[in-house]
């Protein structure tokens, strides 16, 4: 991803969303996450990473200990703001990605979303590798909500789209990791999400894929979506964002216009 | 297609919010019952995927169980083939039933962590799942019930409107031991082995092999105290023409409340953590 091919429209020069599908929005309030660390001596934890700066702060409650993962984000994106979060290995940016999903409960603040979320946050998400890629498609289209006819209705975009050809009737076992992220990208991004939430890997794939990784993004912006993508990849970043975050320890920057990236980076 | 979704997560607390936000996970679950039943029915597909008989491999393995015990044990207890073999069948079939979805329910969130870490689906939805697939395989395992019947003539004397009456007490009570056990085995990982333990201590006291008519007087308590033993009777007397009592009904009914209430109430507790635990 180091080299962008010039050809490539940058997302940030193209036109702003349209303002019908507006209502598309995501708040995040004083949102506080901490993480019960089970089935491990607190003590000898605490030992071993309080003197640790990479990940969450450590601290115990009621005798549980607790990675404060996130503390006091506050978070406002509209429809056709595309934000880039950066920040070390465990710095919360999954955990902030994980909450948009909606599958973690904040401990404080709130998190609301409004439009339909496609979190592509891990390759393997509800991939059953014995499973052909065509089983895999209506599995995770099922799970993303769409009934069996509307699968059916889309399975031959999202063939065309993932390339795999006659690979699709093969159990996924036999993918590389880029045939995987085609896949689940296309499976993912086919189901007209309002918000989707990636998190590094789409860096997996080769020179084509990317650009046609590329084109489904630049559509989602165009429908007005939001993207929350998660990366160290700062050419990435530049290239699809036009809003960055920094996170530092589970506490946020304030969000900054993508050409400040390297003065965010620098604070 | 739907276009305007709504998610709203919050810190707040108390035992009513999180009642609250915990009856909400269940009727989510319930508008998308088709997808646990799409879950379910994959995890049948993909278990058996590539073999012949699919899920009638079981099917065929407890045929020769029912078949090996009958004989053997209706010699070793002295009473006809007639009148054991009907009962161990039916006992296999249905006993099997309620220790999968007890067993399996070790595994429902266990399995479902993925999932559960990056969407907002209502988790009771894998509940289901872990329900439902069990359903699955008893449809398979019918095969055994219907040819029971018909073999030994019985099917004259079922009453099937009571035998489905039955399963649904038996569903209503293994469901909430299901769960009870899911949220139990995402915490404390030492909680599948505790049940696969007590599963097959209940095989054993329960009357899936022997006729239940043996033990008489006090120690009778042991079938009276055993609720599996409720399930299974429940289903499986109107099936071979018997009559189920009353009280087997009661207590039935007694122990889906309760145990719901208990486990719904630990759900509420829990609801929030239970994505950590895994």
């Amino acid at each position: 991803m180091t080299e962008t091919p010039p050809t490539r429209p940058k997302l940030a020069d193209r036109p702003g969303p349209s303002t019908s599908a507006a209502q598309v929005g995501i708040s995040v309030r004083d949102l506080t996450l901490r993480f019960p660390v089970y089935g491990v001596d607190a003590k000898s934890l605490k030992k071993r990473l309080a003197a640790i700066t990479v990940g969450g702060r450590l601290g115990s409650h009621a005798g549980v200990t607790e990675v404060t993962a996130l503390s006091s984000v506050n978070l406002e994106l509209r429809a056709g703001d595309r934000l880039g979060l950066v920040g070390h290995n465990g710095s919360g940016k999954t955990t902030l990605l994980r909450a948009l999903s909606g599958a973690y409960e904040p401990d404080e603040g709130q998190v609301e979303v409004q439009g339909r979320i496609a979190a592509l946050l891990n390759l393997g998400l509800g991939i059953d590798p014995s499973a052909t890629g065509y089983d895999n498609i209506r599995l995770r289209g099922r799970v993303a909500g769409l009934n069996s006819r509307e699968i059916e209705e889309r399975m031959d975009e999202i063939a065309e789209f993932s390339g795999l050809g006659p690979f699709l009737a093969m159990p996924v076992k036999t993918y590389s990791a880029g045939m995987q992220a085609r896949l689940a990208f296309g499976a993912a991004t086919a189901v007209d999400a309002d918000v989707l939430l990636m998190d590094e890997w789409i860096s997996v794939g080769d020179a084509d894929f990317q650009q046609l990784a590329h084109k489904r993004l630049l559509g989602l912006v165009e429908r007005a979506g939001i993207l929350v993508i998660a990366s160290h990849d700062h050419d990435l970043l530049r290239l699809y964002c036009n809003k960055v975050m920094r996170l530092q320890a589970g506490v946020a920057s304030p969000i900054a216009d993508i050409a400040d990236l390297d003065a965010v980076l620098a604070a | 297609m739907e276009s305007a979704t709504h998610m709203l997560r919050t810190g707040r607390r108390g035992a009513l919010f999180e009642f609250n936000m915990a009856l909400q996970d269940l009727r989510n679950s319930g508008r998308r019952l088709g997808l646990a039943w799409s879950l379910a029915l994959h995890d049948v597909m993909s278990r058996y995927r590539g073999s012949i008989l699919g899920p009638f491999w079981i099917t065929l393995s407890m045929g020769f169980m029912v078949l090996g015990i009958a004989f053997l044990y209706a010699t070793l207890f002295n009473v006809s083939v007639q009148e054991y073999l009907p009962m161990v069948a039916l006992g296999i079939v249905f006993f099997g039933v309620i220790s999968g979805m007890i067993t399996e329910g070790c595994d429902t969130f266990i399995n479902a962590a993925g999932m559960l870490s990056q969407t907002s689906l209502p988790m009771f939805t894998f509940v289901w799942r872990t329900v439902l697939r069990n359903l699955i395989n008893l449809a398979h395992h019918l095969v055994i019930v219907v040819a029971v019947l018909l073999v030994f003539g019985i099917w004259r004397h079922t009453n099937l409107f009571a035998a489905l009456a039955g399963l649904f007490f038996l569903v209503a009570n293994a469901s909430w031991i299901s769960m009870l056990v899911a949220i139990a085995a995402a915490r404390f990982r030492d909680v599948p082995q505790v049940i696969t333990s007590v599963m097959q201590f209940a095989a054993f006291v329960t009357p899936v092999f022997w006729p239940a008519d043996r033990l008489t007087g006090p120690k009778r308590i042991v079938l009276d105290v055993n609720p599996i033993h409720h399930m299974l009777e429940a289903v499986r007397a109107p099936l071979l023409g018997k009559a189920v009592e009353p009280a087997t009904y009661l207590l039935l009914a007694v122990i889906a409340v309760l145990g719901w209430l208990a486990t719904f109430s630990l759900f509420s507790m829990t609801r929030r953590r239970i994505v950590h635990y895994l």
